[in-house]
This record gives structure tokens, sequence and C-alpha cells, in this order.
């Protein structure tokens, strides 16, 4: 038992190892600025400017795709840089699980998002006088959908490929059509029922109805619905990379 | 002693590409042992395998006896793995690489600083530890790599390549860092296609090609099973282009080759050689400049064993001195 318990210390503290390198290595590489810190802010003045959006709803928007698209940067670009320069090898051959180091990983991007959704929400309060009606909720939010979107990012870095811009794309790509179809710029009220019953399948929709009940005090669905959704997509995005690990293994790449 | 590495019937496929072919081989304890191919033979395959780097498509691998395909932890554990290019981290420190590394294998907190010091003393990077790894020569990066592979202490050791692109003194330090671990008890496993090094390190070797192993046992039974691959170079006074060839024709000789201003003539039987080498050049008024006789280099094991041309392909700056004796010999 104590065995077992030792042995959990160790991954934990490895896991927090693998993130903590990743921070100091990669947080300011432009890959990271590009995608995961100028991107949603682009996005947010692109199609914010020029709509009537109140600024409640529009920090509320802000958030979801501050934490979408930042938590979703890392793993795309750091995995594939890693295997490009042979640096991911130490980490697969240390003594410590898979498991263990796509959590720490996951970390990585989680850590990005919480941080810029951090910049993004004094960018609410001070600039436009945002009151956070649901703080707890909002907190649980971030830190929820900063899990699931990592692990997204994650399951494209896991890719077997040692070219980040193979990742990438099509991750970018995916990142698009969700910000799309998942009631960030129509809510989810004001969708057609086709719509809406596609938009039940992202993740978004979900981060985007927690900040709407966490900031403008109201949503669509049950928040604690949508804090288990990201939290169970979040696990559930983990066996697409832990199989294509598994894979790359296979493949030697 | 019990074996750091045993080996049973390896095998791998890349798709319906045959990398490794059902390969069976045991490292003791305590032993350098060298793993020598030439490019595509299956050397970095196999030592990915050994390392959990890599899925065997067959076979059964036990490090320290942990059968690495049912738990590979505590082998892991007892790993250390310098890869052909230097993985560190260009952007921390050379401290920095260090101490993350001593956090990954779990290095008692206490203990981590001590002993960076004490690998950064040794490698000659204690004054450069503060730089980041980025202005780096390729030696320094090398050096650091291997400290990094070395921080947790392990007892079996994986080099892949550990020197080629090195200058004359990296190579001899790390050559020297390797004797040094090795008499402190750690097994080191060594990839590589320099046979010199391999030559100069290695308790034993084995020789793979086309992802067989083709030989396996000391550097030195192997030279002595090619007695085949014994020659006699003689150098004649003025050009003798034109009656070489006839040299071919002597009895006893296999093959020969030309090598800078010497003639170099294969054969089972140097000393049956030799007065017939006299006898040409009294015939044809030559005179001999020097006759030397030279036992087979594991060069020419290796070039023979791969299918090589043998004794044409040199490198000179890693080439062995075959040891000489006779008339001539170079002192």
């Amino acid at each position: 038992m104590n065995q077992w318990i030792e042995r959990i210390k160790d991954e934990v503290a490895q896991a927090w190892t693998v993130a903590l390198k990743d921070v100091r290595v990669y947080y300011l590489r432009p890959g990271m600025i590009m995608f995961g810190f100028l991107m949603p802010f682009f996005m947010f003045f692109s199609f914010s400017v020029r709509r009537e959006v109140g600024a409640a709803e529009g920090v509320a928007r802000l958030l979801a795709m501050t934490v979408f698209f930042t938590a979703g940067a890392a793993g795309p670009f750091i995995i594939p840089t890693e295997r490009a320069i042979g640096t991911y090898d130490r980490l697969l051959a240390a003594p410590m699980s898979l498991l263990t180091l796509l959590l720490g990983k996951t970390a990585v991007g989680a850590f990005f998002a919480i941080a810029v959704s951090g910049v993004a929400l004094l960018a609410g309060l001070l600039f436009f006088g945002t009151t956070i009606l649901q703080p707890g909720l909002l907190v649980a939010g971030i830190l929820l959908g900063a899990f699931s979107f990592s692990t997204l990012g994650l399951a494209f870095g896991s890719m077997p490929t040692t070219n980040p811009g193979d990742v990438q794309m099509p991750s970018t790509l995916l990142r698009w059509v969700l910000l799309f179809i998942s009631g960030v710029f129509i809510p989810l009220s004001d969708m057609a029922p086709v719509a809406r019953a596609i938009a039940y399948f992202s993740p978004l929709t979900y981060a985007q109805d927690v900040m709407n009940h966490a900031v403008l005090g109201s949503g669509l669905l049950n928040p604690w619905l949508d804090l288990a959704v990201l939290a169970l997509s979040g696990i559930v995005l983990l066996w697409p990379s832990i199989k294509m690990h598994q894979r790359a293994r296979v493949l030697g790449r | 002693m019990n074996n750091a590495i045993e080996v049973e019937n390896l095998t791998k496929y890349y798709d319906k590409f045959l990398a490794v072919d059902h390969i069976n081989f045991t490292v003791k304890q305590g032993e350098i042992f060298g793993f020598l191919g030439p490019n595509g033979a299956g050397k970095t395959t196999t030592q990915r395998m050994l390392t959990t780097l890599l899925t065997p498509t067959e076979g059964r691998i036990l490090i320290n006896e942990h059968d690495l395909s049912r738990d590979s932890y505590p082998a892991k554990r007892q790993i250390g793995l310098v890869p052909e290019e230097s993985n560190v981290y260009t952007e921390l420190t050379a401290w920095d690489n260090l101490m993350f590394t001593a956090s990954l294998y779990r290095v008692p907190r206490g203990e981590r600083a001590k002993r960076a010091q004490e690998l950064l003393e040794t490698f000659g990077l204690w004054e450069k530890r503060n730089i980041k790894a980025e202005n780096f020569s390729k030696g320094m990066r090398r050096r650091l790599s291997i400290a990094m592979a070395i921080i947790h202490k392990p007892s079996l050791l994986f080099l892949d390549e550990p020197t080629p692109g090195l200058d004359a003194q990296s190579i001899r330090a790390i050559w020297e860092l390797i004797r040094r671990m090795n008499a402190e008890g750690t097994t080191v496993f060594i990839t590589t296609h320099q046979i010199e090094e391999a030559n100069q390190l290695c308790g034993r070797v084995a020789i793979i090609s086309h992802g067989k192993i083709a030989a396996i046992d000391t550097p030195e039974r192997l030279k002595a099973n090619f007695r085949r691959t014994q020659s006699v170079e003689v150098a004649f006074e003025g050009d003798v282009t034109e009656k070489s060839p006839v040299l071919e024709t002597l009895p006893g000789v296999t093959t020969q080759t030309k090598v800078g201003d010497k003639i170099r003539l294969y054969t089972e039987d140097p000393s049956a050689l030799l007065p017939r080498i006299i006898q040409f050049a009294e015939s044809h008024t030559l005179r001999v400049v020097s006759l030397n006789t030279l036992s087979p280099s594991l060069e020419d094991v290796f070039l023979e064993i791969t299918g090589g041309q043998m004794g044409t392909v040199r490198n000179e700056s890693l080439e062995e001195k075959p040891a000489r004796r006779g008339k001539g010999a170079r002192k």
C-alpha cells in the first residue's frame, strides 16, 4: 500500500515537473503567443465590433473564447516540436506512466488558459465595468474548460508527426468549426433545433453556457450539467491521446 | 553474475519491412557491450526497443530481470539513455537541464544540487552552468546530455552513437567517463558504427547486419576468427603500377588493394607469402622499401561480416592501427 502511495506521489510530482518545464520553455514561443494569446482577442474583436453586444455578454463570450483557444494551443505546438528535436524521447523513457506525461502536458495548456483568461477577466472588469454574478461558477468553468480544451489540443498533438504544422492546421480548422456551431456568436436560444442539436456535441457550448451563468446570471442549460460535460469531455479526450501515443510507439515515430 | 539485458527472439517490423529479425543476446551486469552495424542495420531500432521507446513486434526483453512488456516502470528507473541527438533543452541553462532531469527521475531533493555540481565539474561545464544550452557547442551539449542521463545514477546506461562529429579531446573525455562509470559498476550498452570506439571500449561486441546478429564475441576473438583477413603490406621503390597486377597472381593471395604508396595483399598465410614477394621483387629487379604483416583489425572483421569491401573503406580519423610485425615495422 505504501509503495502505491509513494508511486502516486512520484507520478504527481513528475507531471508537475513536466508542466513547469514546458511553462518555462514554451510559453514565450511565437507559436504559443500567436495561437494561444492573440488569436482569441483577434477573434473577439473581429466578431464583436460593430455588433450590438452588451458589455456583460461580450465579456462572457471573450472568456469562453479565451479559455477555448488558449488551452488548446499548447498540445499541437509543444509535442510535435519536442518530437522533432528529440526531447520527447527523454520524457517517454522516464520512469512515469504515459497518463502522467499526458496530464503534465494537459496542465501546460490549462495553466496558460487560466492565466490568459485572467487577463481577459481583468479587461472585462476594468474597461467594461462588468460584475461577475457567480464567481465560484466562473472559476469552476474556467478550470474545467481549460482542462477539457487542453486535452482536445493534446489529442491533436499526439498525432504521430514531428512537424507542428501538420497538427496545427487541422486543430485550428476544428476549433473554428466548433466556434461557429457552439453558441458563442449566436446564442443557443436563437438557434434552429437542428443547429442546437449539433451544438450539444461541442464542449465549447457548455463552456459558453457556464460563462453566461457566471457573468449574465442566466444560461440555457443547468450549470451543473455544463460543468459535468466539460469534466467528462476532458477525461474522454485523453483516450485518443493515449491510443495515438501507443500507435506512435509501434510505428517508431 | 546476473544479466543486465536479456533479449529473446526480438523482432521489429515497420509495416512489411523487417528491421530486426529474431535476435537473441545477453549483456552481463558490469559489461561494456558494443552494438555495431552499418547504417540501417537495426542498431537504433534495437536500442529503442530496449529503452521502451519502441514496441517490439515479437520477442521478450528483460532489463535487470524485469520484463518490459509486463511492467517497464522498475526497469526505466534503472536506465539512463543518451540518444544520438543531444536532446537537451536549449532554452534552459545547463543547471536547469540537470535539475529538471533530477526531478523527473525523482532524485532525492537534498541530493540534486550536489549531484548536478559534481557532474558539471566532471564534464567541465561548471563555469557555464548559468548559460543557456543554445549557446553551447556540439561537444558541450553532448557532455550535458550524458550528464542528464546519469544524474540518477543508472545501473544500465545506453549510449547511441556517443561521439560522432566531436573533436578528439571530447571523444577521449567521453571514453574516459564511460570507462570510469563502468569501473564503478554501471553496465554500458553502446550503439555505434565507429569501430575504433567499440574496439577501445567494449569487452564484447555484437555485429548486426540486415537485422540479424552476425557475430557476437570479444573484439580479439572476433579478429582471431577472421584469419583470412590477415594481410601483407609491401612498398617498392619507384612506380610499380604496371607490375602490381602480377602480385595478385602470387599463390595464397586472395585479393589486393592499393593503400597510399603501398600494396596490401590479403592472405590466410602471411609467412608463406613473404618469401614469394621477395622472390617477385628480385625477379623484377625491384627494391623493397618496407614489408609488413598485418593482423586483421576489427574494421576488417566488421566489413567482412557486413559485406563491405574489405580493406578499402576507411575513415582516417577513426582507423584502427593494425598490429604490425616483421620487416620495416613502424615504430
